[in-house]
């Protein structure tokens, strides 16, 4: 589910820059597979993980990502010998970072790992970590994917991935849920989430009592300040010899769970959450658009990556999906994604993905050198691209210039060989005079179907080139020149 | 003992033994009950064994 054409083949073993903050284990890539190399005590733990009743079975039902064994020669050794064992794991089609992620998605993907883990510890094992970096979606679907992260609990000694959970998974939640605060823009800027500190000034006043709010921010913060010169291995060492077992562990995570259960948020109306009926359409361009998409993807291949921009409510992702492989359905409005996360979601859809991304303003590269997660623009590269009422809020209400425009969706997006659906909205469309009104006179002189065509046709064979009905909007369907 | 390559952070640690339903009840009293008392013991009582609660609130 690669973009097919536009690369050649790869089989050169590449570390994936993510992967290093565990020495014990690293994950690298070899043309479509996705491997992990194991050092000697992480390879015991896999075997032990492997022969477990409770892992097999999250496997099974697709909570955790497909892993299996394979030879220890896959990945060469490196500076730290060669591999003790080598595991390849399903690839997941699209990965996206927690910013990325609606409400329900953050929840979803939290609820998976304490899942997981309250599996995990009756049967002596626990996660590393907690991270919401440890799961990724298929389609509307959250999957665990850091097998890596389990090893064997020792007795009497807390989670130590909590501090993790609270900061990318449960604070963001709170924010969203007891603020109606946007978490996206606080994953994005810190890759290991919102700090306690930072949520305990945000929750003053009637706010601390909020349900998860006293324990899991001001006592968590008070705490981390008092203890703050205390080292992990006294703490450890007093809370076993006070008693803490499995027990408070399981106990722990049941709280959490019953807590983010409870969390929720209502996504507001907001100006796109309705635009399906106010964006001036008729039935008539309605449906015309919707057999062109169709008709456009439709010998797009079982393989083919889509990516529709702008998706609004996803109606021309679902077309896609009927004759490609796996759509990404990117929207800037997290009410909008959330809606439709919660919908694909109720109908167990598995091949559209939705996600929470300004095109003007895509998710950064994060975390060490900015390349420890790539950005939104580094990984979205497709067979397909979908950009359907899109151009003139880039060209106009954005103030990108449409040269730019076309270079990004052709060369960026979608590379040689590759297609783009693509619809102009001409400047009398009255959609476009809204935004345009906006505008000095003039500014946007050179947002004209002419200057789109030609810009167009220097990158792309032009296949095909339709009129709406209602005369003020043009679909073009492009084939990237190599 | 074994750390994990994770600072899980020591008041995180702690703090899940005050959200940990009653056994977690029981062991916070049991953890604070042992600091309260080595507050009042005489510093020369503080020594070999497991890390005194005194040594870590005092660091």
């Amino acid at each position: 589910m690669t973009p097919s054409v536009p690369y050649p083949p790869d089989t050169a073993v590449r570390a994936e820059p993510g992967s290093f903050r565990d020495p014990a284990n690293r994950v690298f890539q070899a043309g479509d597979d996705i491997l992990r190399g194991l050092r000697e005590q992480a390879a015991q733990d896999w075997r032990a993980l492997a022969a477990t009743d409770f892992f097999p079975p999250l496997i099974a039902a697709g909570k955790i990502c497909g892993t299996e064994q394979v030879a220890s020669d896959r990945v060469p050794a490196d500076d730290g010998g060669p591999w003790a064992a080598v595991l390849r794991h399903e690839r997941i089609p699209f990965l996206s970072h927690p910013a990325e992620w609606s409400f329900a998605m953050l929840r979803d993907a939290a609820l998976l790992h304490l899942e997981i883990l309250a599996e995990a510890v009756p049967a002596g094992f626990t996660t590393k970590d907690g991270s919401a970096w440890n799961l990724q979606f298929r389609g509307a679907e959250p999957v665990f994917i850091d097998v890596g992260s389990f090893e064997p609990a020792r007795e009497g000694e807390p989670w130590a991935g909590y501090r993790q959970f609270c900061q990318t998974m449960l604070y963001p939640l709170l924010l969203q849920a007891h603020l109606g605060v946007d978490f996206q823009p606080w994953l994005r800027s810190r890759v290991d989430g919102i700090e306690p500190h930072q949520m305990r000034r945000l929750f003053r006043g009637v706010r601390r009592w909020r349900p998860g709010v006293p324990t899991h921010v001001h006592l968590h913060d008070s705490l981390t300040n008092r203890h703050a010169a205390t080292t992990g291995r006294e703490v450890r060492g007093q809370l076993r010899h006070a008693g803490f077992s499995r027990e408070v562990v399981a106990a722990t995570i049941r709280s959490l769970t019953r807590l983010v259960r409870r969390l929720d948020w209502e996504p507001p109306a907001t100006g796109w959450s309705d635009y399906q009926s106010t964006c001036g359409y008729s039935a008539a361009d309605r449906s015309a658009k919707q057999q062109f998409v169709d008709a456009a993807t439709a010998d797009a291949g079982r393989s083919a990556l889509v990516l529709d921009l702008g998706a609004n409510d996803g109606t021309y992702s679902r077309i896609a999906a009927r004759h490609t492989g796996y759509v990404v359905a990117v929207e800037h409005d997290a009410a909008v994604v959330d809606r439709l996360y919660r919908q694909l979601r109720a109908e167990g859809e598995r091949r559209i993905l939705p996600l929470v991304v300004d095109l003007a303003d895509p998710t950064p590269g994060a975390g060490w050198r900015s390349t420890e997660r790539a950005g939104f623009v580094t990984r979205a590269r497709a067979d397909v691209v979908l950009a359907l009422a899109l151009v003139h809020h880039l060209a106009v209400a954005r103030n990108v210039p449409l040269a730019l425009v076309v270079d990004f969706l052709v060369g960026q997006l979608a590379g040689a060989g590759g297609r783009l659906v693509v619809e102009f909205v001409h400047p009398e469309d009255p959609m476009a005079q809204r935004l345009i009104a906006n505008k000095p006179a003039g500014l946007h002189a050179d947002y004209r179907r002419d200057t789109f065509e030609r810009l167009l046709a220097r990158r792309c064979v032009i296949q095909q080139r339709q009129e709406l009905p209602g005369g003020t909007r043009t679909l073009y369907l492009g084939t990237v020149r190599d | 003992m074994v750390l994990a390559y994770l600072d899980a952070g020591s008041g995180s640690l702690i703090v899940q033994a005050l959200v940990g339903g009653a056994a977690g009840a029981a062991v916070a009293t049991k953890l604070y009950w042992r600091r309260l008392v080595a507050r009042f013991r005489r510093p020369q009582d503080s020594g070999a064994g497991t890390p005194s609660p005194q040594h870590t609130d005092r660091t």
